[in-house]
């Protein structure tokens, strides 16, 4: 379990991170999530006791974080870095032993790992050779390596192909299921909807939203309509200069609005059946994670933090 | 549990392996032995002058016997016009012409050499010697003064310099000291430019390689500057025992085969001659006690870990080689300021200004060295020397670990001197 209790930061005239509150706990997945410059990294780096708060507690398993809890905790933080002249497996063998395991348990880990990842092979080559989605692969191997309990991984997907993210997908949620507490810091909210158990927004250095991923979406209700069709896509634009719809996304052939104003799904489906060539699909579905985001954030001001528990 | 060890273990291993590291250590020597056979040599060359053809213009009729010139000058006595010898000179036919007027003779005027110039200083400290004493040797025999006189002011007068010591008497070589004392800026210097450089670059590279907050995340910044120091200095120190030893081995092969060429009894009648020449030899190095090989490697060692830890701090700083520059002087004025003076430390090694300088961690390297070829330093003053410098050593790491810490946490920004306080404090 890990909990930050009221936490502060403040850099020179910025307050970074202020008040802060937040848990996670063990076989759970929490989304940490907020704009670019929010205060997540610096969140973040406070658990990782990279800095320390200016006031306020962080504790896992009820014990302030400090050395100790860094021995225990695999950190991939956003901008990644590694020895660029260094080869894999020395690399790998000496990140482990920071972390305090012996080199041999580090080597054997580090191969299972690096066999997981298809990348055996990599041992002895230098980073400097490999390509940077390799290199990625290896910094996450580094992050895991010492069979961490508290896991924190900082974009973790960025810079992924679709197929290695998807493989990553996977072994985030292995960990999760070995009852690891899993820290996920993104501002891409679709991933952070597929993949966590629950979620913390956080905006200009506050927490404006906080509490699971089912709740959060269910207090906000099925105000979402997702359409199919094909031909003049003309009645999104009339409904939206009226000020019925608001357009979240819209392609070619579908479009998904938000309702607005007490707007009924039912007169967005007239307007589409009066003006399309056909319809393939109306749906009536809770918005997503990015929607809810913008409604929270923008309104910040007027406190939104209380919106489920 | 401290990280030192596997952050040390692996500055050593990845640097004595590189290639980097092999090139050096081979071609160090070749390039030393350069730089010392370019000042030899041209010793060698510029003792063997071009010679000179000189014409003198002898108006005072006298001076012009006593002039005596080194031997690659040719003198010829001459009686052409002035006009004559300057064609000479443009023709290449002569170096120069002296004119000694009459009145040298009674102190009025003034002897003048004449030439395109060129020659350098050596030569016209040559023409200028050989003038005066011509002069001198002139005016004195015209007040007709006896050879006695004459004797006596050729003499050579020595002064010995006896220092009274507790063991009793020993010879005075102030200058031979000071050597020690440059010789231990010296290597400081070097092993600063070339491993602390190291360093620096090290740090920086934790930074521009972005792996600085993987490692804040596993190690202490205090485990791995004090790791990065050490292990680098780790590596110096191989370094230079392998030119040590290849120098020793080489010096032995060599001996062997020269031994094996060369007439036995020549070589008897060589070593008998330099055991012959040892006592003398003996004396012009000044008695030093015998621990001061190890307390000069001690002086040493601290040294370079202090000079190299600050390179550390320095490279906290920055976010770029090129802007340490800027920092250097942080550097290279403590090892300034004590060479400096060096010459007053010798003068009264005993003093204030000397007993504290070879107290002061920067400093004391240096100055300590000096002090203790040069008088009896109490042992406890030695010893608290040297706890000093392994004290600010510590601190100095403690300090680039407090910069390194805030460096890559704030964006981009130096840190104040209040922030490093607080990290200070808090960590």
């Amino acid at each position: 379990m890990l909990k930050v209790n009221t936490v502060t930061k403040r850099f020179r005239t910025k307050l970074a991170v202020d008040a802060v509150s937040l848990s996670a706990s063990s076989g759970r997945i929490l989304g940490l999530l907020g704009p670019n410059g929010a205060g997540k990294t610096t969140t973040i780096r406070m658990i990782a006791y990279i800095t320390t708060p200016d006031t306020g507690e962080i504790t896992f398993d009820g014990k302030r974080v400090g050395p100790w809890s860094q021995r225990v905790m695999g950190y991939l933080p956003e901008e990644r870095g590694l020895y660029r002249r260094m080869k894999v497996g020395e690399q790998l063998e000496y990140l482990g032993r920071l972390k305090g395991i012996p080199r041999t348990d580090a080597r054997e880990t580090a191969k299972k790992w690096l066999d997981r990842f298809d990348a055996a092979d990599w041992w002895s080559k230098r980073i400097d050779e490999l390509s940077k989605g390799m290199q990625q692969k290896v910094q996450f191997v580094s992050t895991v390596l010492h069979n961490p309990d508290l896991l924190i991984f900082d974009e973790p997907f960025s810079g992924l192909d679709p197929i290695n993210a998807e493989l990553l997908q996977s072994v985030i949620l292995e960990l999760k299921e070995e009852g690891k507490t899993i820290l996920f810091a993104s501002h891409r909210m679709e991933q952070v909807e597929q993949l966590c158990d629950d979620i913390c927004m956080i905006a200009n250095g506050r927490i404006v939203l906080n509490g699971t991923v089912r709740e959060i979406k269910q207090s906000y209700g099925r105000d979402t309509v997702g359409l199919e069709f094909d031909g003049s896509s003309r009645f999104l634009d009339d409904l939206e200069d009226a000020g019925r719809i608001r357009v979240i996304t819209r392609t070619h052939q579908a479009t998904e609005v938000r309702l607005i104003d007490g707007t009924s799904p039912r007169q967005v489906l007239d307007a589409a059946l009066a003006e399309v060539d056909t319809l393939f699909r109306f749906e009536v579905v809770e918005p997503p994670l990015n929607e809810i985001f913008i409604s929270v954030a923008g309104g910040s001001n007027t406190d939104a933090s209380e919106t489920s528990a | 549990m401290s990280q030192i060890p596997v952050i040390a273990h692996r500055e050593y291993t990845q640097r004595v392996r590189s290639k980097a590291f092999i090139i050096a250590t081979a071609l160090g020597p070749i390039l030393m032995l350069v730089l010392l056979a370019v000042p030899i040599l041209a010793a060698v060359f510029s003792s063997e002058e071009e010679a000179r053809t000189i014409a003198v213009v002898d108006q005072s009729e006298v001076i012009g016997d006593y002039l005596d010139f080194p031997g690659n000058y040719e003198v010829e006595e001459t009686r052409q016009t002035i006009d004559e010898l300057r064609a000479r000179v443009d023709a290449g036919e002569l170096s120069g012409y002296l004119v000694l007027p009459p009145s040298l003779l009674s102190g009025d005027g003034a002897a003048r050499y004449y030439s395109r110039g060129g020659g350098g200083i050596m030569a016209t400290e040559r023409i200028e010697d050989s003038v005066r004493d011509a002069v001198r040797e002139a005016r004195i025999l015209q007040t007709g003064a006896p050879d006695a006189v004459l004797g006596i002011l050729s003499e050579r007068v020595d002064v010995q310099m006896i220092q009274i010591t507790d063991e009793g008497e020993r010879t005075d070589s102030t200058q031979i000291l000071a050597v020690f004392g440059y010789f231990m800026g010296f290597l400081i210097y070097i092993c600063v430019i070339l491993y602390g450089a190291i360093v620096m670059r090290g740090v920086i590279e934790e930074k521009t390689s972005r792996i600085s907050e993987l490692i804040a995340s596993s190690a202490r910044p205090f485990d791995l500057m004090m790791g990065k120091v050490l292990g680098i200095g780790a590596m110096g120190l191989t370094q230079w025992l392998i030119w040590i030893f290849a120098g020793v081995g080489l010096t032995f092969v060599a001996g062997l085969v020269l031994g094996s060429v060369m007439d036995p009894t020549l070589i008897d009648g060589d070593a008998a001659g330099a055991a012959a020449a040892t006592p003398q030899f003996r004396q012009f190095l000044p008695d030093i006690p015998s621990l001061f090989p190890v307390y000069f490697l001690l002086f040493f060692l601290g040294g370079y870990l202090l000079y190299s830890s600050l390179m550390a701090a320095i490279g906290s700083a920055v976010e770029q080689e090129a802007d340490a520059q800027q920092f250097m002087w942080i550097v290279i004025m403590p090892l300034i300021i004590p060479t400096v003076l060096i010459v007053n430390v010798m003068s009264n090694p005993d003093g204030v200004l000397a007993t504290t300088m070879s107290l002061i961690p920067l400093f004391s390297p240096i100055v300590m060295v000096v002090r203790m070829a040069a008088t009896n330093v109490p042992w406890w003053e030695i010893w608290l020397s040297l706890v000093l410098l392994a004290g600010a050593f510590v601190f100095a790491i403690w300090i680039s670990s407090r910069i390194y810490r805030v460096g890559i946490l704030s964006y981009g920004k130096r840190p104040t001197f209040k922030e490093l306080a607080r990290w200070m404090r808090e960590a």
